[in-house]
């Protein structure tokens, strides 16, 4: 069955053209024209036709695109791609602060987008593999149930935030770059955006940090990337 | 030669003390002088007169030994000062000296001696073996005359240790002069000084330099006029750059919609006509190209509205420049890294770092038949990074001019292939650069093409002020992901 995809944008050339050439990619494409109908179409399809990816304009009237990202993620663990108008750290790392896992800059490559959804569909599908518990202290990884605990609780984590975790987790002790994070969470080539990765890392320890300010497990080595503690 | 304004003024006051004390020196001189030599030849005459008196009575007794005797006693009494007298008896027709051997008949300046003989009583001043003396004849009752010479030297010592101390104070005053003229200059040079330095600042781009308002009621106007005039530069340079800006987004939406529609057509392309199929592949690249453009220009309007922001990130430079010029779907590119170069740090914006070797590859492709080699090293505290290409090089005289916005070479090197670049590749190349604190320039390859030299500091420039808000909560700078 082909991916479901929630396209929020106002304007509607734009929406009508990308729902054209993603429906080319074989997606099923649902266009919103608001932030306010974008949640009711969420709501509406969590139920029996959940979205698999949802792309969302931060420049939207009435509810902005940071505030529709936030009610998304708050309702769901859905893959989001967030559409800004500029690379600036401001509009990226709130939008990626708001939830989202990914994003592109206007105006973008129709292929750019495809590549960005293709990729987080992918990693979706895709956790395969390794030993079924990995524990960390009090932290408990199940990579094949997608499952992580944390003192016997379980957390709530965004694939994107669990895909990280497993990352770390499966190369426990030794460091990996951003680049390598980013290759391995994102597949972003080398000039992929670090910011990206930190956001991430900081959104994973709010979860799974008892002590966010000074974390245990996701550790920073300066200058080289992150680890997770042995 | 061109003095600058204060060394001019410094030489006009220095000038002017010199002037001056030799002014006063000189009227100081002339009036000692002129005293200390009256001072001198009146107690000279006073003691001829005495000599002459006191000899007058042994010359009575023409007695020619007594005479002598008598003006050998003259000898002692004036010992002390060099002075000599001299008298001649008429009668004896004989002259008496005190010092013969020092000073004698001989020795007297001619008209002093006829003068007296006439029986007049004379001064006169003369020299004798390179001393000033000071001569006075008289005529003595009874056929006899008496010549005083007095030495006029120590007077004379007087003189010149007066005139070198005067002397030493003009030259102390001028020098004085010459000190006070350069703190004066630079006291009115300084108002001066700050608007050069203002209106510097503005030329590099600090757009909101503004004087502060002088106290003084003469430089407020200069202060305030220079003020409005750099409030309406910045407005007007800010309202060039909102525009460019404003256009280039309002240029997003419609360009969005262009590609996306142009995707869906470009899939169907075998199902359409040959005529058909060329035009679309003539859109497919020209909305390829504005896209670039549009890209470029939002670019370079951020760096015009300084909100360009810079994301910093520790990097190797090996895998830094390895990656960089060797894009996805490029033909691959040799790099010459030294291996003790391999692992040099650097913190850059690697999205920037991408920009500018993805831009200087475009060039090579468009315009020079691709690039040769890069080569990496380290010098002191730049890496430079020589990027080479197979074309026919650029004139010197286009070397600067190159780097400009939509900056055509001349010659061959300027006609644009199929799809050819924005126009701003290197314009925006020179501001990532810039913004790294780092310097791009273009000279000869040693392979006969173009060399583009990009030099990055080891250490990271400080950040602007206006993206530190920014460099704490992103990238991986020192500090992040707390």
């Amino acid at each position: 069955m082909a991916s479901r995809i929630l396209v929020v944008e106002d304007d509607e050339r734009i929406r009508v053209s990308m729902s054209l050439a993603l429906e080319d990619e074989g997606y099923d494409v649902v266009g919103a024209g608001s932030g306010e109908e974008a949640l009711e179409r969420f709501a509406q399809s969590l139920g029996f036709e959940p979205f698999d990816l949802v792309i969302i304009d931060i420049m939207l009237p009435g509810m902005d695109g940071f505030e529709c990202c936030r009610e998304v993620r708050r309702q769901s663990a859905v893959p989001i791609i967030m559409v800004t108008a500029r690379t600036d750290t401001h509009d990226v790392v709130a939008g990626l602060e708001a939830g989202a896992d990914d994003y592109v800059t206007k105006p973008f490559e129709p292929k750019e987008l495809a590549a960005r959804i293709r990729a987080l569909l992918r990693r979706a599908r895709s956790s395969e593999g390794g030993p079924s518990t990995l524990t960390f202290g009090d932290l408990e990884i199940m990579p094949e149930a997608g499952v992580v605990r944390l003192a016997g609780d379980e957390v709530h984590l965004t694939r994107t935030e669990f895909l990280l975790l497993c990352e770390l987790a499966a190369n426990h002790g030794k460091v990996l770059s951003r680049e390598q994070l980013l290759e391995r969470v994102w597949s972003y080539d080398y000039f992929g955006d670090g910011r990206l990765v930190d956001v991430h890392v900081r959104r994973l320890r709010m979860k799974v940090e008892p002590d966010p300010a000074n974390p245990r497990y996701v550790l920073t080595v300066r200058g080289l990337g992150y680890k997770l503690a042995p | 030669m061109h003095l600058g304004l204060q060394a001019r003024i410094t030489a006009v006051f220095a000038f002017g003390a010199l002037a001056l004390s030799l002014l006063i020196t000189s009227i100081t001189y002339f009036t000692t002088s002129s005293s200390i030599v009256a001072q001198d030849e009146h107690s000279f005459e006073l003691q001829a007169i005495a000599n002459a008196t006191s000899l007058g009575t042994s010359v009575y007794a023409s007695d020619p030994s007594i005479v002598a005797a008598n003006v050998l006693g003259l000898s002692g009494e004036f010992r002390s000062t060099t002075s000599y007298s001299l008298i001649y008896v008429t009668a004896l027709d004989r002259w008496y000296s005190t010092f013969p051997l020092q000073f004698n008949k001989n020795d007297l300046p001619v008209s002093l001696r006829a003068m007296t003989l006439t029986g007049r009583a004379v001064e006169q001043t003369f020299t004798h073996d390179g001393t000033p003396e000071f001569g006075v004849g008289i005529a003595i009752p009874l056929g006899a005359y008496y010549f005083g010479i007095f030495s006029l030297d120590a007077a004379n010592r007087t003189l010149h240790a007066l005139l070198a101390s005067l002397l030493a104070a003009a030259a102390v005053t001028t020098l004085l002069g010459a000190v006070l003229g350069r703190w004066a200059a630079g006291r009115t040079l300084r108002p001066l000084r700050d608007v050069s330095k203002a209106a510097s600042s503005i030329a590099s781009g600090i757009l909101d330099t503004r004087l502060e308002t002088a106290d003084a009621q003469d430089l407020a106007v200069l202060t305030s006029s220079f003020n409005r005039m750099a409030d309406r530069l910045q407005q007007r340079i800010e309202r060039d750059a909102r525009f460019t800006s404003d256009v280039s987004h309002e240029l997003r939406s419609p360009l969005t919609t262009l590609a996306n529609a142009l995707s869906v057509i470009e899939s169907r392309r075998e199902e359409l006509p040959e005529r058909a199929r060329r035009a679309l592949d003539l859109l497919g690249t020209e909305v390829h190209r504005f896209q670039h453009m549009v890209r470029d220009l939002l670019e370079i309007s951020r760096f015009d509205a300084r909100s360009a922001d810079f994301a910093p990130t520790p990097v190797e430079i090996g895998d830094l420049i390895r990656h960089a010029v060797n894009p996805a779907g490029h033909a691959p590119v040799t790099v010459i890294v030294k291996p003790e170069d391999e692992h040099v740090e650097l913190v850059v914006d690697k999205r920037r770092i991408e920009r500018i070797f993805g831009n200087l590859l475009e060039n090579a492709d468009h315009y020079a038949g691709g690039v040769a080699q890069v080569v990496v090293e380290t010098r002191d505290r730049f890496v430079r990074v020589c990027v080479d290409d197979h074309g026919p090089g650029i004139p010197a005289a286009d070397r600067d001019r190159i780097f400009e916005r939509f900056a055509r070479g001349t010659g061959t090197a300027g006609s644009r292939g199929a799809g050819g670049g924005t126009g701003l590749g290197l314009a925006l190349v020179e501001e990532h650069v810039q913004l790294h604190g780092g310097r791009v320039s273009v000279t000869d390859a040693p392979t006969g093409g173009a060399r583009f030299v990009v030099e990055l500091p080891i250490s990271p420039p400080d950040e602007p002020d206006d993206t530190a808000e920014n460099g704490n909560s992103s990238g991986g700078g020192p500090g992040a992901g707390r």
